[in-house]
Order: structure tokens, then sequence, then C-alpha cells
């Protein structure tokens, strides 16, 4: 009989500080089954939406699901909430919208990005690239009034416009993220910590990818022309430059590179936006109580995110509920680690970009 | 948004005969608690690249029913119907409570929360 060893990777480990437990099964270095735990502080936030806020405040406590993602979020319950409404937004808001939504992803996979390097051990890309992230959250800060929960998105619009000084600003910062990142670039394909030692590692074939419903840039390193963008018209993705990314190889390489070209396709639609933002109101009145059913999905910086809200007519709703992209990725995270070596499971657990906030809602 | 009813008893055969993996994305298994401790369950589909093709299967069920695992047909359904026998308490084929809720938190708690 073959001797066979578990060992826990979290619930608290130095690799990932959030709560999530993966129990690996090895034998000698190699993993040869997963077993996941997700439940350590769940929130009760589905239930709370439903028993204690009215639909017009649950756009700002769903966006406290995730500090990461939270646009995503509050983006995703409103668009959900003005179907049901039957209102029209203007088109000044709806490129306003997709501006936060791509800083958002932007500085999400430059945070993505720099946790890799941590584990490839490389301190100091960790450091230039969370450094260069910074330059995201002051133009974040500066279009919303907060870095993180920016409660900008609103029933029928958004809260702030975009002024002069606030666009020439982002424009700047942009142009110098976008030469940290060509810069990145070339550190994930040519370093050796970053681009050789992850070549291979962690793969999700393209075959399996579709098997798990892989989502997200996992799902693209794959080949899988999946990214919701492409799937949804609420919002008008196709006139200001979306262009999805991909890869083959499906590896930690693979989804690192997909990153990048993912930030430098939000640097361009954020560009397009400011140059081509259109004249107009940034709010438009919306009335009513939300009745009846509506699914709503965006690309979240981890993948699909989808919102199911029912309404009755009246000021509470009868469900809201948030499928989250980490926690719908936890098969194919499973799926993955099977084959690979242990001392690799760190970086490997890293280049999903896991989020346990979104997950533990 | 497509809605097409289903009973439980033949669920497993509808999903099996629509669902084609490359040109499906199984999106969740979603509960909604209804009146007169019922619920309906849906299981939900996008199509891959298509602008908003989304399909709903739904069963209205009893708390007390069985709800058959679609596991062998679509492996990431574990994980949301792991999520559904915690926050609702319904037995599903194979599924164990204790993915999401400890056993000393509030069981079930979307189970006829917003009746």
């Amino acid at each position: 009989m073959k001797q066979t060893i578990n060992i826990p990777l979290g619930s608290q480990h130095i690799a990932l500080l959030e709560p999530v437990r993966f129990k690996f099964e090895c034998e000698n270095e190699k993993i040869i089954g997963v077993d996941s735990d997700v439940g350590f502080v769940h929130r009760g936030i589905e239930r709370a939406c439903t028993t204690k806020f009215k639909f017009d405040s649950i756009g700002y406590v769903v966006a406290r699901v995730c500090g990461l993602c939270a646009i995503t979020h509050s983006l995703s319950y409103t668009v959900a909430i003005e179907k049901l409404l039957g209102g029209e937004i203007s088109k000044k808001a709806k490129y306003l919208r997709i501006l936060l939504l791509e800083l958002d992803r932007i500085h999400s996979h430059m945070l993505c990005l720099s946790h890799t390097c941590e584990n490839a051990g490389f301190e100091a890309m960790f450091m230039r690239i969370m450094g260069d992230r910074e330059l995201v959250m002051e133009i974040q800060e500066l279009l919303t009034g907060n870095r993180v929960q920016f409660d900008y998105i609103s029933i029928g619009g958004v809260n702030r416009d975009l002024n002069s000084t606030v666009a020439l600003k982002i424009k700047e910062n942009l142009y110098e993220v976008k030469q940290r990142v060509l810069g990145y670039m070339d550190e994930f394909t040519n370093n050796w910590s970053l681009s050789l030692k992850f070549k291979g590692i962690g793969a999700l074939s393209l075959d399996d990818a579709y098997i798990f419903n892989a989502i997200g840039p996992l799902a693209r390193a794959s080949g899988l022309n999946i990214d919701v963008r492409n799937e949804i018209d609420y919002l008008p993705f196709d006139e200001v430059g979306f262009l999805m990314q991909t890869h083959s190889d499906g590896d930690i390489n693979a989804r690192n590179l997909v990153r990048l070209n993912e930030i430098l396709n939000s640097i361009l639609m954020c560009e397009n936006i400011i140059n081509g933002l259109p004249e107009g109101e940034i709010f438009t009145k919306i009335k009513g109580k939300p009745n009846g059913e509506a699914i709503v999905r965006f690309e979240a910086p981890r993948g699909e995110l989808m919102y199911y809200v029912k309404g009755n007519g009246t000021a509470m709703l009868d469900r809201v509920r948030i499928k989250t992209p980490t926690f719908a990725s936890i098969p194919a995270f499973s799926h993955i680690f099977v084959g690979q070596d242990y001392a690799d499971a760190p970086a490997i657990l890293a280049s999903f970009d896991p989020c346990l906030s979104c997950t533990a809602k | 948004m497509k809605k097409i009813e289903v009973s439980l008893d033949t669920v497993r055969e509808v999903i099996e005969g629509f669902y084609e993996y490359k040109k499906w994305h199984f999106l969740t298994l979603n509960g909604l608690a209804l009146a007169e401790n019922k619920m309906e369950v849906q299981w939900i589909f996008s199509k891959y690249e298509a602008l908003e093709e989304t399909v709903v299967y739904f069963a209205q069920i009893a708390y007390t029913d069985v709800i058959p695992s679609i596991v062998d047909l679509i492996p990431s359904a574990i994980i949301s119907q792991r999520e559904l026998v915690d926050m609702f308490g319904v037995q599903v084929e194979g599924s164990e409570k204790g993915l999401y809720l400890d056993e000393d938190s509030l069981q079930n708690p979307l189970s006829g929360c917003s009746l």
C-alpha cells in the first residue's frame, strides 16, 4: 500500500492571507488529492439584502462584498435593478462606469502580479508593482473620492462627473502605468524567476477549462474565449476598444501574460473613454419598485460575476443571489493542483488570484 | 433570460440532453424561497460567445424533496450544490452540509427568509 501524507494549506498561511483551506493528500512530493474548505467567515450578505435593506440601498451594501472588485458588485446589482425598473441611463454615465470598472481591473491585476513575484521570491519586483499600483489608486480616489469603497454607481447613473483636471491626471498616470507594465512584460517574459520557473506549472488544458467551467484569466490563459464583456450589451465595451486576451499554454506564466495584456487593453479603453467622453447628464432619475427577475453578469478582475435579483413590487426584494468568480472556480482550482508538486502549491494558488472576501459573502 | 420548468424526476435527463460542454457555460445553481414551505431551484446556463443568451431550468419543490445531483454531467456544479444545501437546508444527492457554514452557526439562513 502506498503511503500518503495530508498537508493543509490554510486557513492561515503565509502564502495566502485569506481564510481558505486546501487539504492536500500527497504521495512523496506530488499532490494526489485535494479537499477545500471556504466556510470560515460567512457574512450573510445575501440574507441581509432581503431582510435588512431596501432595494435602493443594496448597491452600497453589496459593494462591501469585496474591496478589490467593489465596483463590479455594485454595478451588477444596479444594472439588474435598472433592468427591472426599465430605465435607460445616459451614454456618458455608461462610459464613466466602464472607466472605473477598467481602473479597478488594472489595479487588481497588478496586485495579483505582485503576489506572483512575491511567491517567486522576487521581493523587489513585488514592491515595484505595489508601488506602481498606487498610480491607479490615486486616480480612483480623484475620480470617486475613495481609494477602495467607491460608492460611485447609483441607480440611474454615477455619483460624480469627470472634470478636466481629473481627466488630465488620469491620462498622465495611465501613461506612466503603461510604461511600467511594458517593463513588467519584459521581466515576466525573460526573467527566469517569473517565466521559465512557471512554464508548465499549474497548467489547465482547454478541454478541462470547458469541463470545469473555468472563467476569467484562468480560462483565457487556457485558450477559452470567455469574457463577459464580449457577451453583454448593458455597457458599450466594443465602442471603447475592448479586445479579448487569450493564451494557449494554460500555466502560471500564461495567466501572468494574459493579465499583463489585459492591463494594457484596459489602459487603452480608459484613454479612449477620456478622449471620446460623450456630453450629457451623469444621472437619470428612474422611478418605481422592482418587480420580476433579472440576471446580470459582469467581468470582474477574477472572472464572471453574476447577480440574480427578484423583486415583488415593494421596496424589499425577494432574493439577491451573488455568484462570485473565486467560489465558482474552486472545482477548477482543485483539479489543477492534482499531479503538481506540493512546493509549487503557493505559487499556483497565487496565480489563481483568489478572492476569499467575495467567496465568504 | 429563458425560463423552462422541469420536474425533479426529469431534470437530470433534460440537462443531459441540453448541455453541450463546449457550447453552454454552467453559471450556478440558485434557490428561491417560496410560500407554503416550498422553494424554487434553478439551474442557470449561458451560451459561450453569444450576446445575452441565458437559459434557466427551474423546479418548484418542497424542502423535504431530494434534488438529483448533476455533478457527473457538470463537475463544477459540486460547489453550488453544496452551497444550496448549506443555505436552504435541502438535500442534494451526494452533497454534504458544512462547506460554507460551521455547525455552530445559524443554519439554512436563506430558507424562507424573505417571506
